[in-house]
């Protein structure tokens, strides 16, 4: 695999990917909103545990993690649209090889959703109020592992589903059931007990876990260690999927 | 641009297909192409006779379809073989195997020596494509588009530049590099597209259809470039069903019907060997029968195929005695590829790219 041209396909993901500016300022600018919105009642939610919190404490990682979620979609749309606009083919016959192919969708996604938890963690301490009471190398090693998850999960949609519209409906609405679910929406003390059986097996509920623990719970490094391990075995499971079942000749097709 | 100190062209014999009507010359003797490129100051010597691309026995199915049976071909340096054939005649199959987009069922595909099947990830960057279908990235200036497929290629810094300013250039990009590729017109983005599979100067060219959609102003500057860069060295592979367009490229024929190589071989050969020249005389009402050989009355025209067009219309006018008073005009029809076409597939070939049955064609002007 050559360095140089892997670099060549991440800068050009990245130009891509800016180009979208529209969609990207999305998916910052409405989180923002949402947690303007959401942190009263979620002030509401602590104040029984957390005589001090301002709300910030949940509705900051909250939204972060519902929207980045919708990261997924992104992601896999970023392979539908080289699709849709016939470059894919191009670039299979250009002298990158598949491996170096699939490291320029990956590598600006896994950035990118760094870049989306950095903004909105960033404005949540600036804005918001956010007080990180335990690790901040915890808090980050929550969100490398999530965008690590969450990419795989993008690469694997993109594997499985055959066109725009199945990843529209499995990427962002699949995300806002999950979030649901989760804890993302509502904090997880107040759902169904069903809802709270099931959280577990989402990956929002592990990201949110260790965020509480470090942002909360004073935790440290070690108190986000089964998070972190949790959604970077998803990571690894998605991603072994996604290279079993992804097919570089397999025509994506758009439905109009 | 690249400019060719000398040249040297000969038809390059390309390998027979078991039914190929294959009418080209013996090889003439390998010669030199000095070629000097002006970016880089440097001096390329192209062996003229090197087989860039190889393609030998090819079948291809999709499912019960056919797409490809047993294509042979070879195109060397600097030499332009024009792959024609109407739509579904397995041009863009080809095209896709020898790009190693595609696997064949059977055959070997070999691009500068590397065999495809084994050296996909190798072979890219001794070909460059330009796919049928427009291949862009919309979103991207029209710099971005260009730079993207150079650094694919390992151009870096400078020489990206003056590569990407060069073929910019020669194709009438230079102005647009930094326009959202989205605000071209069509015929801008079709450059656009091509210019994606030139900035990095390939030994081979496959080229899909490239002016599909082009004005006229970019299908000269597409063929001209084109032209240039087969007489700098490149091997071109120009798949069209727009026959004029190649003969414009002075290429060798390569017409595919069917799956399967029909014919193959320089131009003035092929017309020599399957096309004779046509003498139409115009009537005011309908045409006279004559006892000339191969005469055909059709409607008010008569006519008479030939290979010495002036004396087959001084005999006949010199037979047509009281008939010569409703003559209203006389017609040479010189032939043309699809006239080659028709002989060889016994089917009219329309510029629309879809062959059709000559017993329906009424006013087929060819012998």
């Amino acid at each position: 695999m050559s360095l140089s041209r892997s670099r060549a396909l991440i800068r050009h993901e990245m130009k891509l990917q800016l180009s979208e500016w529209p969609n990207l300022s999305t998916m910052i600018l409405m989180p923002l909103v949402m947690i303007a919105f959401f942190k009263p009642l979620a002030r509401l939610a602590l104040t029984a545990q957390h005589p001090g919190a301002n709300g910030a404490e949940y509705s900051v990682p909250a939204m972060s993690t519902m929207f980045a979620f919708f990261l997924v979609a992104f992601i896999g749309f970023s392979f539908f649209m080289e699709h849709r606009w016939n470059t894919w083919e191009r670039l299979r016959a250009s002298p990158a090889t598949n491996a170096e192919i699939m490291v320029g969708k990956v590598v600006p996604a896994v950035l990118l959703c760094l870049v989306q938890q950095g903004v909105l963690f960033g404005s949540g301490f600036l804005v918001f109020g956010l007080r990180i009471n335990g690790s901040l190398a915890g808090l980050f090693a929550v969100i490398v592992a999530l965008a690590f998850a969450l990419t795989a999960i993008g690469v694997l949609l993109a594997a499985v589903v055959k066109n725009e519209q199945q990843m529209n409906v499995i990427g962002n609405i699949g995300s806002m059931v999950l979030a649901g679910v989760s804890g993302a929406l509502v904090p997880l003390s107040v759902l169904p007990g069903w809802a709270r059986t099931v959280a577990p097996f989402t990956p929002q509920y592990w990201a949110l876990r260790g965020f509480r623990s470090v942002i909360l719970d004073h935790g440290g490094i070690s108190s986000v260690a089964l998070p972190v391990a949790v959604l970077l075995m998803l990571a690894a499971g998605a991603a072994v999927l996604a290279l079993m079942r992804f097919r570089f000749d397999e025509p994506k097709v758009q439905v109009v | 641009m690249v400019r060719a100190a000398a040249t040297a062209s000969q038809g390059r014999q390309s390998r027979a297909g078991q039914t190929a009507r294959d009418v080209t010359p013996p090889p003439e003797r390998v010669t030199h192409v000095m070629v000097t490129r002006d970016m880089s100051r440097r001096t390329l010597r192209f062996d003229k006779g090197d087989a860039v691309l190889s393609v030998v026995g090819v079948e291809k199915s999709y499912g019960r379809v056919a797409a490809l049976r047993g294509v042979d071909l070879e195109v060397g340096r600097g030499e332009i073989v024009g792959l024609v054939g109407p739509n579904g005649a397995g041009k863009t199959s080809l095209v896709s195997i020898v790009a190693g987009l595609r696997r064949p069922d059977k055959g070997t595909v070999t691009v500068d020596g590397l065999d495809v099947a084994h050296h996909r990830d190798r072979v890219g960057a001794h070909l460059g494509l330009a796919p049928q279908d427009l291949a862009i990235y919309p979103t991207l200036r029209v710099r971005d588009n260009l730079v993207a497929f150079g650094e694919l290629a390992g151009l870096r810094g400078r020489a990206l530049r003056e590569r990407l300013a060069e073929t910019a250039d020669a194709l009438g990009l230079g102005d647009l590099l930094d326009r959202r590729a989205a605000a071209l017109s069509g015929g801008q983005k079709r450059r656009l597209h091509t210019a994606m599979a030139l900035i990095h100067r390939p030994p081979l060219l496959l080229l899909d259809e490239p002016t599909t959609g082009a004005d006229v102003e970019s299908r000269n500057q597409l063929l001209a470039l084109v032209r240039s860069l087969a007489d700098a060295g490149a091997a071109v592979c120009y798949s069209s069903h727009y026959l004029p367009e190649v003969e414009q490229l002075r290429a060798s024929i390569v017409i595919l019907d069917q799956g399967q190589v029909v014919a193959r071989g320089p131009l003035d050969t092929l017309l020599g060997a399957h096309a004779r020249a046509v003498v139409a005389l115009v009537f005011d009402g309908p045409a006279p029968t004559l006892a000339i050989e191969g005469a055909v009355a059709d409607g008010d025209r008569l006519r008479l195929p030939s290979d010495d067009p002036a004396s087959t219309a001084a005999r006949a006018l010199a037979m047509l005695n009281g008939a010569a008073e409703h003559l209203v005009g006389v017609e040479i029809v010189r032939p043309t590829l699809e006239s080659v076409y028709l002989a060889v597939t016994g089917r009219r070939y329309d510029a629309g790219g879809q062959a059709s049955a000559a017993g329906e064609v009424s006013d087929v002007a060819v012998a």
